[in-house]
């Protein structure tokens, strides 16, 4: 009894760091690093959050609505790669974490394309128990390619407000409404 | 009476001086200096650096540990991958915060920003690796500092030079 409980503690301890980091940046990634001119990564724990937040003025409304916005997050990574030329990178180089995204716990909530721009935004949502509980946002155009992990309560809509700060780059995601073609994707996976 | 202002002078200069460096910034100057077979430049009055900006405060900054190493080869290089083991020199006590690479116009360059909190104070341990000079800075920061770097971490860690000068 005392071996099971060692390897069920253990097992335990294996599985809980996969859970607070949720979404893993897939080592396809990495190759990708070495043909981009440039990589960014940030990582804001919940701690760093706090003390970020701490710096923000109630008295300014812009900056008060930023600070309560915060106050919901846990967490905040962010990969962005530029290359010099377009083409550097495939869908496929996304695909690994899309599947991730594809789990019954993910809705994609919201995809724009622009084809004068040729840039696509796509925006993951994650509940838990009927709470929002993070959002992934994939940004890809020609010449640069972002993934925003963002871990807590957040509404799709204020990512927006967040754009800008704490390496979260300025998107323009559009008007939000339900992805009729991912609810319909998941109902033909069940 | 000349020798106690003297004295004063001597013991700053010391007491500046004597604030060692956190463990895991010497463990990243080994790491280079391990990598690329070579030894950190020596700053001449380094100690007389800290205590103006104990005093001053430059760009938010209070305290500074500072090693730069120059004309790195790539011939020397040992060839071990750099990123992993400045993660390992740095340890789990430090959180990463920012890693910016960019190859720009034949110029490459990465910088590892760490930061740790020691009660209520912020460390930042800055790694930056161009193709023939390193440089490790350890940096105590104000708040109004900190702030700036939380504010937007990509853009101060493209420029950090900017907070030392």
């Amino acid at each position: 009894m005392k071996t099971f409980m060692k390897f069920a503690v253990a097992a335990l301890l294996a599985v809980l760091p996969l859970a607070a980091q949720d979404i893993k940046m897939p080592v396809g990634l990495d190759k990708l690093a070495e043909k981009a001119s440039e990589v960014v990564d940030v990582s804001l724990d919940g701690a760093l959050l706090q003390l970020a937040g701490r710096f923000l003025s109630e008295k300014d409304p812009d900056e008060a609505h930023v600070k309560h916005l915060m106050g919901g997050l846990k967490g905040v990574y962010v990969k962005s790669f530029e290359f010099d030329e377009r083409g550097q990178y495939k869908e496929s180089d996304v695909e690994e974490l899309r599947a991730q995204l594809r789990s019954p716990a993910w809705a994609r909530i919201v995809t724009t394309r622009s084809k004068r721009e040729g840039e696509n935004a796509e925006v993951y949502l994650k509940t838990e128990g009927g709470q929002i509980a993070g959002l992934v946002v994939i940004v890809a155009e020609p010449k640069e390619l972002t993934i925003v992990n963002i871990i807590g309560s957040i509404r799709p809509e204020d990512i927006r407000d967040l754009g800008g700060r704490m390496g979260i780059p300025k998107i323009d995601i559009g008007p939000i409404k339900n992805d009729k073609k991912d609810q319909k994707d998941k109902e033909n996976d069940k | 009476m000349r020798s106690l202002p003297v004295a004063l002078i001597a013991s700053c200069l010391l007491g500046a001086g004597a604030q060692a460096a956190d463990r895991e910034f010497t463990e990243v100057v080994r790491v280079i200096c391990d990598e690329f077979h070579t030894r950190p430049t020596s700053i001449p009055m380094f100690g007389l650096v800290n205590l103006v900006t104990a005093v001053v405060h430059p760009a938010g900054t209070r305290h500074i540990d500072l090693a730069v190493f120059e004309h790195l080869s790539d011939h020397d290089r040992q060839g071990r991958n750099l990123p992993e083991s400045i993660l390992n020199a740095v340890g789990r006590s430090w959180k990463p915060f920012v890693q910016v690479r960019s190859r720009r116009d034949g110029h490459e360059e990465t910088v590892f920003v760490y930061m740790r909190q020691e009660g209520k104070e912020w460390k930042l341990l800055v790694t930056a690796i161009e193709r023939d000079e390193a440089t490790v800075v350890q940096l105590l920061l104000n708040p109004d500092a900190l702030a700036r770097w939380l504010a937007s971490p990509e853009n101060s860690a493209r420029h950090w030079h900017g907070d030392t000068d």
